[in-house]
């Protein structure tokens, strides 16, 4: 009897191997390029291994929908595991979740060719600054040698070490706050999240000389070259990609019309006060106007008050001139699209936003 | 009693370091059918349903996303925040969907006491009548939502 168990299990191991052994397959990228890569493992994960980067902020565990990529031929059924993060028009134009398509034969995909810019880097913690109770901006200087091309807006995808009692690693997305100028380093502001794996370690753990991988850049969210005037608005943490913007703006000179309402509940939400009011001092025309929703009586606060909204009528002199780069949570852009569209007649194309989603 | 596999892989997924920093269970030591058992036997003595809870939790959460950028008084005496951060939760109990990862305050004013809750609570709580372990970063108390809050 036992003699048949084990004759059985082995037999189960050899067909398992003959059976999930896909040999070397092909990747089609965009019609153009051709991977070989090992059979049998994720569309992510080959691609990785390759050095191309798909966005993934769960790490390919089918839970954050990040790397949506278009998959015309070789990805097998749409899996019950891709559906809920896919919309109708998505699963009807062969988008599907890069994890969690197995490449087990010839496969074509879509890919934007902006992915291919995106790397893996190594580097040190530099520097790390309390902006807040809550947030902090830490200074990744590149190894290597290394250097990265970005453009003012994109985030990166850190990954976290195993600390304490974490085991695995995790990926998630911040934006770059410092200037695209600046190749050999780059800055990230990450605000405290309850229970947040990555952020516990980056605020409680993390610090200076300590060795941390990302890849980027990422997003489309970025300061389009034109002449129009700029309205910025963000809260909390969507400080960083405006921040990257005026850099990059005060680097390569502007006359644009720039306004950027910050919303924050108290002024301990407020922080890097000086540097915008720095900027206010550089640009021929830039305001900066910080909008408390709660203000507590010992903050002494004599600005702006309540929703951003009411106060764009005073920076907007041309709404068909006027390009917005939002930055915050889904309900603030919600709202905020919302009121530039209907109330100040802004194009819906020239609101550009990154949503904390 | 025996766990099967699929109370194992949630088992799993609700330790510390797998979703959360500090997982599910606290440093509540029985198994979470159990922690569901109890809590749903309390419900059942204070007559309000786990789907009754999950929608006042979502009626609260609702009426401050609208006031997005600071607090939203509700009923006339509840204060309610909701911060929103990036990214997305899965579901420890693993199945299909995520919940955004949004944190809602509600304080009663009248009597000052105030509960903090996840998106993913809403769902726990309506879909799996789990209320987390005692001693857990989001464990709500039933009773104490239904004095508060109804």
């Amino acid at each position: 009897m036992g003699g048949i168990a084990v004759f059985l299990a082995l037999i189960m191991v050899i067909a398992q191997r003959w059976l999930s052994n896909y040999g070397e397959v092909t990747i089609n990228i965009n019609g153009k390029r051709d991977l070989t890569v090992t059979g049998g493992n994720s569309l992510l994960a080959s691609l990785g291994d390759k050095q191309i980067f798909i966005p993934s902020a769960c790490g390919g565990r089918g839970s954050c929908g990040a790397c949506k990529c278009k998959v015309l031929e070789g990805g097998g059924p749409l899996l019950p595991t891709e559906k809920p993060l896919l919309t109708k028009e998505e699963m009807a134009n062969d988008t599907r979740l890069a994890c969690q398509v197995k490449v087990k034969s010839e496969i074509k995909i879509e890919i934007p060719e902006s992915i291919f810019n995106i790397r893996r880097y190594h580097s040190e913690i530099e520097e790390i600054i309390d902006y807040t109770y809550d947030i902090k901006g830490i200074t990744f200087k590149l190894q290597g040698g290394e250097t990265i091309d970005f453009k003012a807006g994109q985030y990166v995808q850190l990954e976290t070490q195993p600390y304490a009692k974490i085991k695995q690693r995790v990926m998630r997305a911040y934006s770059i706050s410092s200037k695209p100028e600046i190749k050999d380093r780059i800055q990230l502001i990450i605000r405290l999240v309850p229970e947040g794996i990555c952020t516990t370690w980056v605020h409680k753990h993390l610090k200076k000389g300590d060795k941390v991988d990302f890849t980027g850049p990422y997003g489309d969210f970025y300061l389009r070259d034109t002449q129009a005037d700029i309205l910025f608005v963000a809260g909390g943490s969507g400080k960083a990609p405006i921040k990257s913007m005026l850099e990059h703006l005060k680097e390569v000179g502007t006359n644009r019309k720039m306004t950027y309402f910050f919303g924050a509940r108290t002024t301990k939400d407020l922080y890097l006060t000086e540097e915008m009011q720095a900027f206010e001092q550089h640009f021929d025309d830039f305001s900066y106007i910080p909008v408390l929703s709660n203000p507590e009586a010992e903050d002494n606060w004599d600005g702006r008050t309540g929703f951003v909204m009411p106060y764009f009528k005073e920076a907007i002199r041309d709404p068909k001139n006027t390009e917005a780069y939002l930055c915050g949570s889904p309900g603030m852009i919600a709202g905020v699209t919302k009121s530039l569209v209907q109330e100040y007649g802004l194009d819906e194309d020239k609101i550009y936003y990154d949503s904390f989603g | 009693m025996k766990k099967t596999p699929i109370d194992k892989r949630i088992m799993a997924r609700m330790k510390a370091g797998v979703l959360t920093y500090s997982g599910f269970l606290g440093k509540d030591n029985r198994d979470f059918r159990q922690i569901i058992a109890d809590d749903e036997m309390s419900l059942e003595k204070l007559g309000v349903t786990a789907e009754e809870i999950a929608d006042r939790l979502e009626y609260f959460q609702q009426r401050s996303f609208s006031a997005f950028q600071g607090s939203a008084i509700v009923d006339d005496i509840y204060e309610v925040d909701t911060e929103v951060v990036r990214g997305y939760l899965p579901c420890p109990f693993a199945h299909q969907g995520v919940y955004r990862k949004s944190y809602t305050t509600i304080k009663n004013t009248k009597s000052g006491k105030s509960f903090t809750f996840s998106a993913l609570n809403i769902h726990l709580i309506r879909d799996h009548h789990f209320f987390e372990g005692r001693g857990s970063h989001f464990r709500l108390e039933p009773h104490e939502l239904i004095a508060e809050l109804f």
